[in-house]
């Protein structure tokens, strides 16, 4: 009888641990009147491609970055989260203040504007610290202007 | 009891000391190139701010806290690392320890710059003054959007600014409500537009001045001359219009319709003045009318003809002999004899043709005054009135004709020609046609 109780105390817990799906949620969005972004975020954003644009010539086709993850419906929190995280990583020491000072701007002022209790993805994180040149931190601020667009918009016709 | 006493004490100095140290601090974005800057103060000036620090942390970039620097009584931080988003905390220390904290927005403190430059242009022919300022904030990029509030006032009158809230750098002051010939000064400053950024009034500018012009009691000459005359002229043309109104203006204006009988007397009142043209009966009474009977013989008219010979002009005479002697005469000379006669009369005298109106005035030539031919005897009656129904009457073929008088039987074969016209004026015309019927 030991032995049996022993099996569903050590064992069945960590396989339910195993077993349970991994529940990403999602997040809240506290500048949806869209001042922030407006008259802080977006000025920083187009002071960094404006830099970015100065320095390097960027090919026309797409390079891929942050292909896996997408400003969708219901998950615009989530993406700029993600985003804004993926931005830390381009801050380098061999830029100018300036650049790196914009940089933290962007991706501080949208995680305080956001609440959210993600998981660490190791997978994801090993991602982004492939893709550091300034051409795909271009993009993926181009895709963050996106999406706290589509966010301002939606909250405009609601 | 005294332990009681000392503790209410204690609690009462804390208090104290905590109202001491309040403070009071503001923003200003981009004052320095990128650089913004931080400043606070305590609001009791006499605060001993020995070994007092002031220290901002939260909403910074890339560093938790940020120590202020200080300046006399002032403290202040010079960095670009404000996040502008968010609270942050400003703590007030003593040695380390935490004296006093103060949570604020840096966004919400913002105090802007002075405005500066503000110039007053006078525009003679608008009658205002342009008044324009600059300020530094339009270059910037955060703090874009300012209200402005322009202040003036009369130098000799203190304390009594009028105040004009704007959001542009413009604004136009009319003369006049602005006193003439007055010395005024005039001075703006801005806060943030409260859309994101809110905070301060900014430091007035530095006053300009500028003097009112005089208020001319002449007007410009010229202008004068020409309002004078051109009310003048407007005067005269209405006692102009007045006087001759009935007379000259209204038949132009609306002209009456014309009179067949007025105007045919006017034409042939117009050839001699002593003639006596109407179509009145009464003013004929004192003219012997005599009934005319039938086409009489040469011989008789002849006879007729030398007795007023003598009152004939030459000119009429040619005339006359002219338009006897014309195969058209009776046509021509269907004379209208006046219009007065008696009543038993045959004859009318009515409105026709100038031809006729000749001959009338040839048969009146003849006796201008029927009283003077009444004297010397029978008329010769060369006109004669022939209406449309003349089918009748016995008239001389047009050619060959011999000169004579033309009458009218006024009872032979029928209706009479004249009493058909006596009975209507409008249809006593002469016609052709109504000599040929007869033949």
């Amino acid at each position: 009888m030991f032995h049996v109780s022993f099996r569903y105390i050590f064992g069945i817990p960590p396989l339910i641990l195993v077993l349970l799906p991994v529940t990403s949620s999602d997040c809240d969005i506290e500048g949806k009147d869209g001042r922030e972004y407006q008259h802080v975020l977006m000025i920083s954003i187009n002071d960094l491609d404006t830099m970015i644009k100065n320095r390097t010539n960027c090919p026309n086709n797409e390079p891929k970055v942050f292909k896996k993850h997408a400003c969708d419906d219901n998950k615009e929190g989530m993406f700029l989260y993600r985003a804004a995280r993926k931005l830390k990583q381009f801050v380098k020491v061999n830029n100018s203040e300036d650049f790196n000072l914009h940089l933290s701007r962007v991706s501080q002022g949208t995680l305080q504007l956001l609440n959210c209790t993600p998981k660490e993805d190791n997978k994801s994180v090993k991602e982004q610290r492939k893709q550091k040149s300034l051409c795909s931190l271009g993009i993926l601020l181009q895709k963050i202007k996106t999406c706290w667009n589509k966010i301002l918009r939606g909250s405009k016709e609601h | 009891m005294d332990n009681i006493l000392l503790l209410i004490k204690e609690g009462e100095f804390e208090d104290a000391e905590l109202d001491d140290y309040s403070f009071s601090c503001y923003s200003q974005l981009e004052v320095d190139g990128t650089q913004h800057l931080l400043t606070c103060a305590f609001d009791d000036p006499d605060v001993n701010s020995t070994n007092l620090e002031f220290e901002i942390c939260g909403a910074l970039l890339n560093v938790k806290c940020l120590t202020f620097d200080k300046l006399q009584e002032m403290y202040f931080i010079k960095t670009k690392k404000f996040l502008l988003i968010g609270d942050s905390e400003i703590h007030v220390k003593l040695g380390g320890k935490n004296i006093t904290s103060k949570k604020l927005n840096i966004v919400e403190i913002v105090k802007p710059e002075a405005p500066f430059d503000i110039r007053v242009i006078y525009r003679k022919g608008a009658n205002d003054f342009l008044v324009t300022f600059n300020t530094s904030h339009s270059q910037k990029k955060y703090v874009k959007e300012l209200m402005h509030e322009v202040a003036y006032r009369q130098e000799k009158n203190e304390n009594d600014w009028m105040h004009v809230n704007l959001s542009s750098t413009k604004l136009t002051l009319l003369q006049r409500k602005l006193q003439p010939d007055a010395m005024y000064e005039i001075k703006v400053r801005s806060i943030p537009n409260a859309n994101y950024f809110q905070g301060f009034w900014s430091e007035w500018s530095p006053t300009f001045h500028f003097r009112t012009p005089e208020i001319t009691g002449r007007m410009d000459p010229v202008l004068l001359t020409i309002s004078i005359l051109s009310f003048f002229s407007v005067a005269l043309m209405v006692i102009l219009a007045c006087a001759l109104w009935k007379k000259r203006i209204k038949p132009i204006v609306w002209p009456s319709l014309p009179d067949h009988k007025k105007t045919l007397e006017q034409l042939c009142k117009k050839p001699k003045k002593n003639l006596n043209v109407s179509f009145n009966p009464e003013s004929f009474l004192d003219c012997q009318i005599h009934k005319v009977d039938g086409i009489q013989a040469r011989d008789e008219a002849e006879s007729f003809l030398q007795d007023t010979s003598s009152q004939l002009d030459e000119s009429e005479k040619q005339r006359l002999g002219g338009g006897m002697q014309g195969p058209t005469w009776p046509s021509e000379h269907a004379a209208i004899t006046p219009k007065a006669f008696r009543e038993d009369s045959p004859f009318g005298c009515l409105a026709g043709s100038i031809s006729m109106c000749e001959a009338l005035v040839q048969s009146s030539s003849r006796s201008p005054d029927c009283r003077e031919g009444g004297k010397n005897g029978p008329h010769v009656y060369q006109g004669l009135l022939l209406g449309p129904g003349t089918t009748n009457s016995t008239v001389p073929t047009p050619s060959p004709f011999q000169s004579g008088i033309l009458t009218l039987s006024p009872t032979a074969q029928g209706q009479p020609v004249l009493t058909s016209l006596g009975s209507s004026q409008e249809e006593a015309y002469v016609t052709m046609s109504s000599f040929y019927q007869n033949q």
